[in-house]
């Protein structure tokens, strides 16, 4: 199982206030963004609650029923929040929003905000670490020796578009000659209609390899050199292809 | 100090019951010193100085030698009195009996499957770290880890010593006191219980949820004491 792992003080500050109250029963919720970790977290501090979402109505009023210890994930999805019945219970809710502040306020007698993964910078570096390392495994590359450091760090769904930045850039950073082909071939396959097919689809390599060269050599005379273009040719596709 | 006597001709000592009465009686001599004083008295005088109840004294005394009621509004912290009696029989001593406000009983039920043994301390300490996650004022605690556990409904507890201390999400310094009040009980379904005192003081402080925190006490059989800069608790270690 995945380990939640911080170096936020205040993240350490909520862990002690639930290892304080781990055995007492008090109704506890964990709001916070969406992709922040808050199941990872409940499940890292009550590895033996069951869990239940708030998804799902029926689930949740059963298995208050049922048992006095239960975590409940997604709770702002709830209808009727308010005729839970949460009293001498030891329960562990995660939101993504408090829908209505009275009725938390109410219900919960600890009400804790996880920081978003954009206030949390000295977690970031290591849940990226972490990320990189599961795609690589997960996309199988021979070659792991890639700079870290260039890999963007985009935070802007925390943990998912951290995630998904990171799989994107390794899969098109480690992608061979025939793999580029491969997925020219196929995106030209589903798109290729009409009369001026070569044309509007010629910016699917002249784009990338003018900017690329463009950073790479910086000026637009060496790299007609380098190209072995004219250089109003390749100021006039400069043009064509919007590239500033 | 219980040192007066009432003896009539039948010799019978009064003193034993106006030291249990649960009004305070005060007598003093002439300069303002305590000649007696019963046990509910020692209690308010945790509360008052000595000095502002011999002026009180004063203030309502007869004109002349006897007795006099007077009715009026007094509040010493969680003291509240409808009335008092002056009375003198001689230029060398005053006395002043207070008398009780009856106390708002509680219609409340004690739901007893709902209260579940608690260290105090441990919530305590659990809602001061929640109130740090959200504050960085600075806070002093002194408490007394010997008080015994006792029975209460945690998360109505919690969520009022959550509101306690979001009343001083402000306040520039805060002093959390948490104690055993020695001597004093308060009765609960007919028992007497001792009474843990929270103290919560600053320089200031928001009184928003104030009807909440009473509301919350009051479910709990707290008592609670509400003022500018501090909120008191005194909460019945039920068993």
């Amino acid at each position: 199982m995945q380990q939640f792992f911080t170096k936020s003080e205040q993240v350490h500050n909520i862990i002690k206030g639930f290892n304080l109250t781990k055995t007492l029963f008090v109704s506890s919720i964990i709001i916070g963004e969406e992709h922040i970790g808050k199941k990872l977290f409940v499940k890292h501090l009550f590895p033996d609650a069951p869990v239940v979402s708030g998804e799902d109505q029926g689930a949740v009023v059963d298995a208050l029923r049922e048992y006095d210890e239960l975590i409940i994930t997604d709770f702002e999805k709830l209808r009727n929040q308010e005729s839970l019945e949460l009293d001498n219970k030891r329960i562990i809710a995660t939101a993504s929003y408090i829908g209505n502040q009275t009725i938390i306020d109410d219900m919960f007698a600890f009400i804790y905000t996880l920081p978003s993964l954009k206030e949390r910078p000295e977690d970031v570096e290591y849940i990226k670490a972490l990320f990189i390392k599961e795609a690589a495994s997960d996309l199988m590359l021979t070659n792991t020796n890639f700079d870290i450091t260039a890999i963007p760090v985009n935070l802007t769904q925390n943990t998912k578009s951290l995630k998904s930045t990171i799989y994107r850039y390794l899969m098109i950073h480690s992608m061979s000659k025939n793999e580029i082909q491969d997925a020219v071939y196929s995106y030209v396959s589903e798109k290729l209609e009409g009369n001026n097919g070569y044309k509007e689809h010629l910016a699917l390599y002249e784009k990338p390899l003018i900017e690329a060269g463009l950073k790479k050599f910086g000026s637009q005379l060496q790299l007609s050199q380098i190209l072995g273009i004219n250089r109003n040719t390749l100021r006039k596709k400069i043009h064509e292809h919007h590239i500033d | 100090m219980n040192t007066t006597s009432t003896e009539s001709e039948n010799t019978i000592d009064f003193q034993s019951f106006l030291d249990w009465d649960n009004s305070p009686f005060i007598l003093f001599n002439a300069a303002g010193k305590i000649l007696y004083l019963n046990n509910a008295a020692e209690i308010l005088f945790g509360y008052v100085s000595k000095k502002e109840l011999y002026d009180l004294a004063l203030a309502y005394a007869p004109h002349d030698f006897g007795y006099t009621t007077t009715t009026l509004a007094l509040n010493y912290d969680a003291f509240t009195f409808y009335a008092i009696t002056v009375g003198y029989e001689n230029e060398d001593q005053i006395s002043i009996r207070f008398y009780n406000a009856p106390r708002i009983k509680s219609n409340v039920p004690i739901e007893r499957d709902k209260l579940v043994e608690t260290n105090i301390n441990l919530l305590l300490e659990a809602n001061i770290v929640l109130f740090k996650t959200k504050n960085s004022n600075h806070l002093q605690l002194l408490t007394d880890h010997d008080i015994p556990t006792f029975k209460i409904d945690q998360n109505k507890f919690s969520k009022l010593l959550r509101k306690t201390l979001e009343s001083f999400r402000s306040s520039d310094s805060i002093h959390i006191t948490l104690k055993l009040l020695t001597g004093e009980h308060v009765i609960i379904a007919g028992k007497k219980k001792a009474i843990a005192q929270l103290r919560v003081e600053a320089n200031g402080r928001y009184t928003d949820a104030d009807e909440e925190i009473k509301n919350i006490a009051m479910h709990c059989h707290i008592t609670h004491i509400l003022k500018e800069k501090s909120i008191k608790l005194e909460i019945p270690l039920i068993d």
